[in-house]
């Protein structure tokens, strides 16, 4: 029996369209997993190791400052924390710009770039929260509470970052969060102080743990490719 | 409808796992074995055969080398490699754009 032509030639029509349309899909659905991939690929992997180990010696050495020296009161506490942050800041720029000079590698490239504008809004909080602490001149007592809260904001900047960034920098700032909440907790629980000294949680926090992490990279050599 | 465009893809790229990796080194200078592997979870079997097939083509550079006294395969996109991976992009846009109703 020959085919009717007219009835075949309606269904081989719709059929091309409609495998038109799913190459369409289909190399759009292409497109998005190769975005995704790249933005995967671009993660911040500048020179992690050393920018941890700087950060941590100087909150090291800050702590020791602090507790040589008896900068307990809010004062001297906050002008010594926020002197040592800047400084903080102001390396990681240097050593970052080193890197990148060292590489041929544009400074301000997307995963800096991404990196930066996830750390910033906390850490800029963090710093605000400082002065106003530092500048009032609270009693003694709430250093502690401010170094809590700088462990917290921190701790959501590292998060935040570590979308960017290797694995483990999101685990540090869980780390962060997830101590800085216990501890707060643990202090309105008992409604009192912890009797802990605020340096040494800074300086556990900004000079222990950083150093740990930077050692970890430093020899495991996940922090020196750079991208 | 223009057909072509499906039919220039280059088949190469074209595989699930080396457009992967093709991706992956578009937007690094260079990526480690493991990192590569580690992001695609991929067996390094698989990884391997896929970075050979894209070796041969000349679209991948492979450099060993030693970090902390433990070998270091890095991977790099090569010039011809690039300009691949943006014509296949270019073409996957013909695609879209082509059947985008107006």
């Amino acid at each position: 029996m020959q085919p009717n032509r007219k009835t075949l030639r309606l269904p081989s029509l719709a059929l091309q369209c409609k495998v038109k349309i799913m190459e369409s899909n289909w190399a759009a659905e292409n497109l998005q997993t190769i975005r995704t991939l790249m933005e995967r690929s671009a993660v911040y992997r500048r020179a992690l190791a050393p920018l941890m180990l700087f950060a941590g010696t100087l909150g090291v050495a800050a702590a020791i400052i602090g507790l040589w020296f008896h900068l307990d009161s809010m004062r001297a506490f906050g002008t010594l924390w926020l002197g040592t942050a800047v400084v903080v800041v102001a390396g990681a720029l240097l050593i970052t710009r080193r890197q990148a000079f060292k590489d041929q590698e544009p400074f301000w490239s997307p995963p800096t770039r991404r990196v930066a504008q996830a750390l910033l809004p906390p850490l800029i909080a963090g710093m605000c929260l400082g002065v106003v602490f530092t500048g009032a001149d609270l009693a003694g007592g709430f250093t502690m509470l401010l170094a809590l809260l700088w462990v917290l904001f921190y701790g959501c900047g590292l998060h935040a970052a570590g979308f960017f960034a290797p694995r483990g920098v999101k685990l540090l700032g869980w780390s962060f969060i997830a101590c800085a909440c216990v501890l707060l907790l643990a202090a309105a629980l008992r409604n009192s102080d912890l009797n802990l000294k605020a340096h040494w949680l800074m300086g556990f926090f900004f000079g222990g743990l950083h150093l740990a992490y930077g050692a970890y990279l430093y020899l495991t050599g996940t922090g020196k490719h750079a991208t | 409808m223009n057909p072509e465009p499906y039919l220039q893809l280059n088949r190469v790229i074209h595989e699930k796992g080396r457009l992967a990796i093709m991706s992956m080194l578009a937007a690094s200078p260079e990526l480690s074995f493991i990192e590569l592997r580690d992001a695609l979870a991929m067996t390094d079997g698989n990884l391997t055969t896929h970075i050979r097939a894209l070796q041969q083509e000349g679209y991948v550079a492979v450099a060993k080398s030693f970090q902390n006294r433990r070998p270091l395969t890095t991977c790099s996109l090569t010039t011809s490699g690039r300009k691949a991976f943006a014509e296949y992009i270019n073409l996957l846009e013909r695609i879209v754009q082509q059947n985008r109703p107006k």
